[in-house]
Order: C-alpha cells, then sequence, then structure tokens
C-alpha cells in the first residue's frame, strides 16, 4: 500500500491526497486568511491568560510554581499554535467549484473533504466577521437538505466570495427540484 | 378571526371534547410535584398556591387553543389558523405531505379523541410541523386518508383561495401548475391493505436483552433521587441490614434486585411501545404502522420518501439471535431523541422476521445478502488500539493506585476487567466493520454492543464527506459520511481504506469526477 504521511509536522499536510484519484481542490483561500486565523486564536487564548492574570493580581502568594508553569505552559502552546495552526490550514484550506459540483477541503488536525452536487443545494449564504471584514475576507456556506453536509470556505477575498456566491446562485436556480 | 368567503370549504374546529382532556392531561402532568408538595407538606420555601397557580395559567392557555385554532384542506392546501395574540397562518400545498401521524395518549382514547401531525419535506424541523390536537378519532383517520391519498394522486389546486397567504418553504415553486383544471375528489378510491407483520407476543422475551431498560432504570433513579432526602431513613435501614447480611450476600441480592428491576422496566416499556405492533403496506403507496397499548400511535409513510433502512443489532439482540429495523425518511419528524427522523418497522423480534420485512419494504435482497467488504488490517489495528488502549491506561492506574496504597486490591482488580474483555470487543468491532455498494443502495456496517446496519439509498446522497483525523490518515485510513436528508442525516463508513475512500465518494457522488487525476 503505498500511502504514507511524510514524515515531519508540516510534510505532507494534505495527506488525503496523496493517492491516485481524488486531487485537492484547485484554488487556495485567500493568503491574509492566515492573519484572519492567527487573530482569532489570539482573541480566544486571551481569556484564558487574562484568568491567570487575575489569579496571580489576587492571590498574595504569588507567584506559586505552579501559576509559573501554568503560565509558561499556557505560553508555550498559545505560540505554537498561533505559529503552527495558520501556515498548516492554509495548506489544506482549498475549494473548487465546476458546473456540476461543489468540492472543499478543510482542517489542519483532523481534514475534512467534502463534495456537494449542484443539484442538491439548497442555500448559498456569505458571512463575515469583524474581523474578517477589516482583512477584506468572507466566507461562504452551502448547505444541503442534510444538516450532515454544509460546506464552508473560509477566509475567501471577499470580491471573490461574492462572485461565488453569484455564480453558485445562477447554478442552483438553473436547476429546480426539492434538493431532497 | 373572521372567515373569509373563500367559495370553497369552510374552516372546521378541532374537537371540543379536548376542552375536557387538556385540564386532566396537563394536572397529571403536575402530579408528580403535587404529590411531593402534599407527602413531604412543603416542596420548598415557596408557597404551594404557586404550583396551582402555574397549572391553572397552562390549563387555561391550552384550552384557549381550541377557540383560536382552525384548519381546512381544501384546493389542494392544508391551512392551519392559530396563536392567541399572535395570529399564525400556516399553508402548505397537500402534495408536500410526507407522513401523517395519529397518536392518541390514554386520556384522548377514553373520550375517543385522537391528535394528527402531519409532516411536510422540509429540512427544517419545527416551522412546518402540523399538529391538530386533537379531533374525533374517525375524523383522524379520514383526514389520514384522504391526505395520503392527496399526496399520492396530486390534485391540483383552485385558484387562489381565503387567506392568500401561501408559504412556500424555501422559495420554491409551491405547487404544480392547475393545467388540467380537474375537480379535486375528496373521497379516495378504495384501497388495498396488505399486512406485512404483526406483534407475536412472544417477542417481550426479547426486551431484557436490549437497553431500553436500562434507560428507564437510569431515568426513575433520576428522578427519584431528587427526593432522596426523603428517604434517608429506609436508606439507613437499609445500611442496618447490610451490616446484618454481610458485604457479599448483600452485594448478590443488591446485583439481582436491580437485573430484575431493569427487566422488569424493559417488558413493561416493551408492551407499551409495541403492544399491537402491526406493519401493512396500501396499494396507495404508502406503509402504516400502529402500535402502542395505552398510547396509540399510527404513522404513514409514503413509500417514495423512505429513503433506507437501520438494521440494528446490539449485543444482547444479537447474542438471542434477534434484531430490530427502523425506516429512514424525509419528512418523518415523529419520535423524541434517537427516533428522530426515523419510524419504526420492527420492534425488536428474530432475524428472519427483520430481513423478511426488510426484503418486502425494499422490493429487493441485494443489500441485505450481499457480503460486506472488509476494510484491511489498518482498520483492525486501530480497532485493537482504541480499545485496549484506555483498558490499558486504567488498569495502569489502579495498579499505582494500589502500590502507593491508596486502593484496596479488590477495587484494582475490578479496574483489570476491561483490559481482558477489550480484545474481545475489539475483535468483534473489526468482524462488524464493513460497506458495500449494491446498484441503488451503499451499505455499511459497524459497531459491537450498539451494532448497526445502514442501508441508505444512493438516489438520496446529498453530499459526501471525508474525514481523517492525524491518526486515520498515519494509519492510511479515512471516515466516509454519507450526508442525506433522511434519518440521521450523515451516515459513517469507518476507517476506509485511503484509496478505496476516494473511489466510493467517486461512486457516491458521480459529480466529483472532474475533481480526479486522469488514472482510473
Amino acid at each position: 500500500m503505498p500511502w504514507t504521511l511524510g514524515g515531519g509536522l508540516l510534510g505532507d499536510v494534505t495527506g488525503l491526497s496523496s493517492l491516485v484519484l481524488l486531487r485537492p481542490p484547485a484554488h487556495r483561500v485567500s493568503p491574509r486568511a492566515r492573519v484572519l486565523w492567527r487573530i482569532e486564536a489570539l482573541l480566544g487564548a486571551l481569556p484564558v491568560l487574562a484568568a491567570q492574570a487575575f489569579w496571580w493580581l489576587r492571590d498574595p502568594a504569588s507567584p506559586r510554581p505552579i501559576q509559573v508553569w501554568l503560565l509558561v505552559a499556557t505560553i508555550a502552546i498559545d505560540t505554537a499554535y498561533l505559529v503552527v495552526m495558520p501556515i498548516w490550514r492554509y495548506r489544506v484550506h482549498r475549494w473548487e467549484v465546476t458546473d456540476e459540483a461543489v468540492y472543499t477541503q478543510t482542517g489542519w488536525l483532523t481534514q475534512e473533504r467534502r463534495i456537494a452536487p449542484i443539484t442538491r443545494i439548497q442555500t448559498v449564504d456569505l458571512t463575515r466577521g469583524p474581523v474578517a471584514g477589516m482583512l477584506r475576507l468572507a466566507s461562504v456556506r452551502v448547505t444541503t437538505a442534510s444538516s450532515a453536509g454544509p460546506l464552508r470556505i473560509h477566509g475567501l477575498d471577499h470580491a471573490e466570495a461574492v462572485a461565488l456566491v453569484e455564480r453558485l446562485t445562477t447554478l442552483t436556480i438553473a436547476d429546480p427540484g426539492d434538493a431532497t | 378571526m373572521s372567515e373569509k368567503p373563500s367559495g370553497s370549504m369552510p374552516f372546521r374546529r378541532l374537537d371540543a371534547r379536548m376542552l375536557l382532556v387538556h385540564p386532566v392531561q396537563e394536572a397529571v402532568r403536575f402530579l408528580p410535584a403535587l404529590v411531593a408538595l402534599f407527602v413531604t407538606g412543603r416542596s420548598s420555601d415557596r408557597s404551594p398556591l404557586w404550583d396551582l397557580g402555574a397549572l391553572v395559567v397552562v390549563i387555561v392557555l391550552g384550552m384557549s387553543r381550541w377557540f383560536t385554532t382552525r384548519y381546512r384542506i381544501s384546493g389542494g392546501q392544508i391551512e392551519l389558523r392559530s396563536g392567541l395574540f399572535t395570529r399564525k397562518v400556516l399553508a402548505t400545498p397537500a402534495d408536500r405531505v410526507r407522513t401523517v401521524d395519529v397518536t392518541a395518549p390514554i386520556w384522548h382514547r377514553l373520550v375517543g379523541l385522537a391528535r394528527v401531525e402531519i409532516g411536510t419535506g422540509s429540512s427544517r424541523a419545527m416551522d412546518d410541523r402540523i399538529v391538530l390536537d386533537a379531533l374525533a378519532a374517525p375524523v383522524a383517520q379520514a383526514l389520514r386518508a384522504e391526505l395520503l391519498h392527496r399526496a399520492a394522486t396530486l390534485t391540483p389546486p383552485t385558484p387562489a383561495s381565503g387567506s392568500g397567504a401561501v408559504i412556500g418553504e424555501d422559495g420554491q415553486p409551491s405547487l404544480p401548475s392547475p393545467a388540467q383544471g380537474a375537480i379535486p375528489v375528496d373521497l379516495p378510491p378504495p384501497t388495498v391493505e396488505q399486512d406485512l407483520m404483526t406483534l407475536n407476543p412472544r417477542w417481550i422475551a426479547y426486551a431484557p436483552l436490549t437497553t431500553s431498560g436500562l434507560l428507564t432504570a437510569l431515568a426513575v433513579w433520576g428522578f427519584v433521587s431528587q427526593y432522596l432526602v426523603d428517604l434517608i431513613p429506609t436508606i439507613e435501614s437499609a445500611v442496618g441490614q447490610v451490616q446484618a447480611w454481610g458485604v457479599w450476600i448483600s452485594l448478590a441480592v443488591g446485583v439481582l434486585m436491580a437485573l430484575a428491576a431493569i427487566a422488569g422496566m424493559a417488558i413493561t416499556a416493551y408492551v407499551l411501545q409495541f403492544w399491537g405492533f402491526r406493519l401493512s403496506r396500501h396499494s396507495g403507496g404508502t406503509l402504516h404502522v400502529t402500535r402502542g397499548l395505552l398510547t396509540t400511535h399510527a404513522t404513514s409513510l409514503e413509500e417514495a420518501r423512505i429513503r433506507g433502512l437501520e438494521i440494528g443489532e446490539p449485543l444482547g439482540l444479537r447474542w438471542a439471535k434477534a434484531g430490530r429495523l427502523h425506516a429512514i425518511g424525509t419528512g418523518l419528524r415523529s419520535g423524541d431523541g434517537a427516533d428522530r427522523g426515523r419510524a419504526w418497522l420492527v420492534p425488536p423480534a428474530p432475524r428472519d422476521v427483520v430481513e423478511g420485512v426488510a426484503r418486502l419494504v425494499l422490493g429487493r435482497v441485494e443489500p441485505l445478502d450481499t457480503t460486506l467488504e472488509q476494510h484491511g488490517p489498518a482498520a483492525r489495528r486501530r480497532r485493537y488500539v482504541r480499545a485496549v488502549v484506555p483498558a490499558a491506561l486504567l488498569a495502569g492506574l489502579a495498579t499505582w493506585g494500589w502500590v502507593r496504597g491508596d486502593l484496596p486490591g479488590l477495587v484494582t482488580l475490578t479496574a483489570y476487567l476491561p483490559l481482558v474483555v477489550s480484545p474481545l470487543l475489539a475483535r468483534d468491532r473489526y468482524a462488524a466493520l464493513g460497506h458495500a455498494l449494491t446498484a441503488e443502495y451503499v451499505v455499511a456496517r459497524s459497531g459491537s454492543i450498539e451494532r448497526r446496519r445502514d442501508v441508505v439509498a444512493r438516489a438520496g446522497v446529498v453530499g459526501v464527506v471525508t474525514r481523517a483525523t492525524f491518526f486515520q490518515r498515519r494509519a492510511g485510513v479515512a471516515t466516509v459520511v454519507v450526508a442525506t436528508a433522511a434519518g440521521r442525516q450523515g451516515y459513517r463508513i469507518l476507517d476506509v481504506p485511503a484509496e478505496r475512500s476516494e473511489e466510493l465518494v467517486v461512486e457516491l457522488v458521480p459529480q466529483a469526477r472532474a475533481f480526479c487525476d486522469s488514472v482510473s
């Protein structure tokens, strides 16, 4: 079985693709998506750091050894996450749309590929959070009649996302039916 | 709430007898609280008047429904007007009806009423469900027949009637155009009914082998434990008894009593749920299930909407050569929790019965008889690793605790039990693992304690997801999730060899061929 995951942490990160049939989707998301993911990760890490700062300030016996270890561990994990995750994700995240199907690849540690035929699409929507807005990015979500199979493309360039939604909408309208 | 002149059928009210049933039903629901109130003298610091006040408000609100709810079926449309403060008008084309459920809880049955629940084929859960609580039982049956007949024959609608608020879901064209201009006929032609299966009372013996008894016992325990404080004297006397008997005998007695209680509850649950179970097929293209002892359920499914089957073979039932069968379909909104989106076709019963019904419903044998493709050495290794490693960790921790002197030897020994069982579990899990594709169905089987064989129609596949964790990629396997609008929404094929998973994707969604390199 010629299946291998090329060694290192960032080796063959798109492991699913290394074989015969299915190739990865054609397009990458915007390079600015890395910044977006990094900022989002930072915002997620802040409450944990804030909680620890609160403990340091309120506890007269600070700094206890356990507090120091906790802080060191938190900073180490967060730094690694902030550095590695966006790069890894950017290598994995890809998308492609043909006249017949939508295809996405997402994730980093756990990776997913989702394919839905255009005929099965029920809704297409575009969202942009405040951070994504500042970076001129947006996400596109495509849903089907099954709650198990929505396709999401994060970190698309906003203009590109708008064009994609328009294209998908046109394709979907061209194909009536209740898509179940 | 004036009824506009619409030239067709007038709006109908719910049955007035519901005014009788409703207060009783709500009072019974409040019963545990009321009993606790009278037994203990007080439930908490608040006055008992609060409970009674809440009960009165609930009853008044419930009864107001009779005055505010009206419905009619006219011109190929089902219209429902409801709401006390916010008037709601729900209109749905009758040809969108996928399922009709007629349920008669005990109080309804006493006065000859039934509750009708109409499911339409939308993917959204609550907005489109039409519930009529309650109608006279014969009216409910007639309504069911009428709706399913309409659904089957696509009666053309009469032009714009009544409210004019046609709420087509998903912005889709809501009705076929009235081209042929025929007059809708209200009386369905006589249908032929064919029995597929009826319950054999002997199957009740399978009840203790299912997990439902255990779950019921846990629920009862959860309920009782709220009032545990009141039981302290009883518990103290039980502790005294334990001291008198010695630990081992008490333990044995306790285990036996618990097993007997669980079995008893399982049997009760089976009888309540499945008494008089009857599955039949109508020539109009629908399956009918009637069941229940106190609360009777009558479910009708349009066969064209059935997207597959789930054949359940949990450990206990498998050991007794038995199984159970669910249908999965779009627009199946009946049931709660795990039953959501699924309908019972066969209660726990001998395997022959289950497979026989499955053949009759599918109309073909391949999905049941085909041999499943195994998932290979990597999948087998993962079954063992995932079963043995956690068990070994537990045993290791217990040993460490014993060495430090924190744990008694007996407890440590018990912690080794999972380690002994885990290889057997892993072997059984791998033996079950497999999948197959036939011309029309995709079949997937997995699990040991809760083993299930899922049969999903390939025509109902709305997408495919391939998922691989870091460890799965290292092992060269991936999980394929078949997305469908029916049942559990996603059906997993676990740990398929990577190259096979890619073939599966292309076979399930032929449009994916555009994303393939030209190797094949």
